[in-house]
C-alpha cells in the first residue's frame, strides 16, 4: 500500500526530466555575455540549431528556449525563410541598461558566492606567487595596473581587471588556478562594466591592485594573501549593492 | 678503451648534463626547420616585390604538422609574426597544436584589442627575447594562458626579412612531458638534483624540496650559465647544460 503510494506521483517526480531551467539560464547567459563583450558581433549569423545545441552540449528545446529569452531580451533577431537564422543584434538601448538586465538575472546569494570563489582564486594565487615570484613575473601585473589607470572606459578597464587576476594566477605557477580564473573572469566580466564605470572607483582598484603588487614583492606569502581578498571583494560588495537596487 | 676512459672519467652529473642539453636541442630543431621554412618563404615574398599576408603563411603548415607528428616533446610548433609584418591583419600567429585526442589544430585567437585584453603578445619572453638579443631562447616554465593554458617552456628563435626582425619561430614543451623525459636523467644521479632555469625557477627535480615552480633564490644561476662552467655555492654544485639556458643542481 505505502509502496504503492510511492510508485505513483512521488517515483514518477524522480524520474520526470530534470529541471531545464538552469541550463535554459546558463545558455542565456554565455551567449548573452559573448555579445556584451563584442565576442560575437552585431549583425553575425548564429550557427544553426542543431549545431549550436550540439556545441553547447544541451537539447535543442532547451536552445529554442534560450533562444526566446534573449529574442525578448532584444539581443537576437531570428528570420525564417531562406538566408534566415538567428543573428546577433545589439538592441538601440544603452550598455549599462542592457547590463543592469543582465546583473538582474543574478541573485544577490549568487553573487555573493560568486565572489568567495574569486576571492578563493585570488588569495591563493597571491599567497603562492609572493612565494614563487621573481622580478620579471611583477613586470605583466605592473603594466597592466598601469594601463588600468589610463583607461578611460568601463570596458576596457574590466577587460584589465580580469587580466591582472589572471596575470596573478599565472604569476603563481598553477596552471589551474589560472584556468578557473580565466572561466570565472569570462562570467563576471560583463557585470563589472557597471560598476568600473565609476572614476573614482577606477582610481581606488588601479591603488588596490598596485598594494597587491607590493604585498607580492615583499614575499610575506601570509600577507599577499589579504589585498587580494580584500580588492575582490570590495568589487563583489559593490556589485551586489547594485544588485539590491534594481 | 678510449671511449670508456672518457665516460669514467666524466662525473656523472656532467653526462646528465649533456644528455638535457640533447633533449633541448632536439625541440630547438623543430624550431630551426620552422625558421629556415618561414624564412624562405618571407624571402620568396619579398623576391615577388610584395608584402607577406595570412594566405602565404599557410604554406608552413606541412611543415608544423610533420613536426607536431615528429618531435614527441613538442605540443604546439608555428611562427608568431612581428606585429605589422602581413598586409591583411594587424598581429599573427600562425600555430598549430597537438589536441587532447592528438589531433592536429590551429590555434586561432581573438588579437583585436578592442575586444581581447590579450591581443598584444609582444611583451612575453617568447617573443621578446629573441627580438632584443637576436639569439634563440628558452621562456619559462610559465602558465601559457595565451595559447595552451598549460605550463610550459617555450623555445623560440628570431625570424629575419631583408635583415629586419619579423617574427619568432617557436615551439611549446609543457612540463607534464619534460618531466617525464628528464626524469629518468636525474634518477640515475646518486642523490637529489633539479633543473633550473636562468633566473632560479626549477622545471624539473627529484629533490621533494625543491617543487618545480618554485624559485630557488640562493645561487648565481645565470653567471653560472654565462662561465658554462660548473660552480660551487651553498652546499650545493651548479653544472650548466652548455648551449641551453637550464642548470642542473645537486647537493654537495
Amino acid at each position: 500500500m505505502n509502496q504503492q503510494r510511492i510508485d505513483g506521483g512521488a517515483r514518477r517526480a524522480v524520474f520526470a526530466p530534470v529541471d531545464n531551467r538552469a541550463r535554459v539560464d546558463a545558455v542565456v547567459r554565455r551567449i548573452g555575455d559573448a555579445i556584451e563583450l563584442g565576442l560575437l558581433g552585431d549583425g553575425e549569423q548564429l550557427p544553426g540549431e542543431s549545431e549550436l545545441a550540439g556545441q553547447l552540449g544541451v537539447s535543442t528545446v532547451t536552445l529554442r528556449e534560450a533562444l526566446m529569452a534573449l529574442r525578448q531580451q532584444g539581443l537576437v533577431t531570428t528570420r525564417r525563410g531562406r538566408g534566415g537564422g538567428s543573428f546577433v543584434s545589439l538592441p538601440e538601448v544603452p550598455g549599462e541598461e542592457r547590463l543592469k538586465a543582465r546583473l538582474r538575472g543574478w541573485s544577490t546569494e549568487e553573487l555573493r558566492d560568486l565572489g568567495d570563489h574569486w576571492a578563493a582564486l585570488s588569495g591563493a594565487a597571491a599567497r603562492l606567487a609572493a612565494e614563487r615570484t621573481e622580478p620579471e613575473d611583477l613586470v605583466q601585473l605592473r603594466r597592466t595596473a598601469a594601463e588600468l589607470a589610463q583607461a578611460d572606459e568601463a570596458a576596457a578597464c574590466s577587460r584589465l581587471y580580469g587580466r591582472f587576476h589572471v596575470e596573478l594566477a599565472a604569476a603563481a605557477q598553477s596552471a589551474r588556478l589560472t584556468r578557473e580564473q580565466v572561466a570565472l573572469q569570462t562570467e563576471v566580466g560583463a557585470l563589472l562594466c557597471l560598476v568600473l564605470g565609476d572614476g573614482e572607483y577606477r582610481e581606488e582598484v588601479s591603488e588596490r591592485l598596485r598594494f597587491v603588487i607590493s604585498a607580492v614583492q615583499d614575499g610575506a606569502h601570509e600577507s599577499a594573501r589579504e589585498p587580494a581578498e580584500r580588492c575582490v571583494r570590495e568589487s563583489t560588495a559593490r556589485l551586489i549593492a547594485l544588485r539590491l537596487t534594481l | 678503451m678510449g671511449l670508456v676512459t672518457a665516460m669514467l672519467d666524466k662525473a656523472p652529473e656532467e653526462s646528465v648534463a649533456a644528455r638535457v642539453r640533447s633533449a633541448v636541442e632536439t625541440v630547438f630543431e623543430a624550431v630551426a626547420a620552422t625558421r629556415a621554412d618561414t624564412t624562405a618563404l618571407l624571402a620568396r615574398v619579398a623576391a615577388e616585390g610584395r608584402r607577406p599576408a595570412t594566405v602565404d603563411l599557410a604554406a608552413l603548415r606541412p611543415g608544423l604538422h610533420l613536426r607536431l607528428a615528429r618531435h614527441a616533446l613538442v605540443s604546439g610548433v608555428g611562427f608568431v609574426a612581428a606585429p605589422g609584418l602581413l598586409t591583411d591583419v594587424p598581429a599573427w600567429l600562425e600555430w598549430w597544436q597537438t589536441g587532447a585526442e592528438g589531433d592536429v589544430r590551429p590555434l586561432l585567437l581573438d588579437l583585436d584589442p578592442e575586444h581581447s585584453a590579450y591581443a598584444d603578445y609582444t611583451h612575453w619572453d617568447w617573443f621578446a627575447l629573441p627580438r632584443d638579443t637576436g639569439e634563440r631562447a628558452v621562456a619559462g616554465p610559465y602558465v601559457d594562458y595565451l595559447c595552451s593554458d598549460e605550463y610550459s617552456l617555450t623555445l623560440s628563435a628570431p625570424v629575419e626579412m631583408a635583415g629586419r626582425f619579423a617574427g619568432v619561430a617557436a615551439a611549446d614543451v609543457y612540463l607534464r612531458h619534460f618531466e617525464a623525459a628528464v626524469m629518468p636523467m636525474l634518477h640515475q644521479l646518486p642523490g637529489p638534483a633539479r633543473l633550473v632555469n636562468a633566473r632560479g625557477r626549477v622545471a624539473a627535480s627529484s629533490d621533494p624540496r625543491h617543487l618545480v615552480g618554485s624559485l630557488d633564490k640562493g645561487p648565481d644561476f645565470a653567471g653560472a650559465l654565462a662561465t658554462g662552467r660548473t660552480a660551487r655555492a651553498d652546499g650545493v654544485r651548479l653544472i650548466p647544460c652548455a648551449g641551453v639556458p637550464l642548470v642542473l643542481v645537486v647537493t654537495e
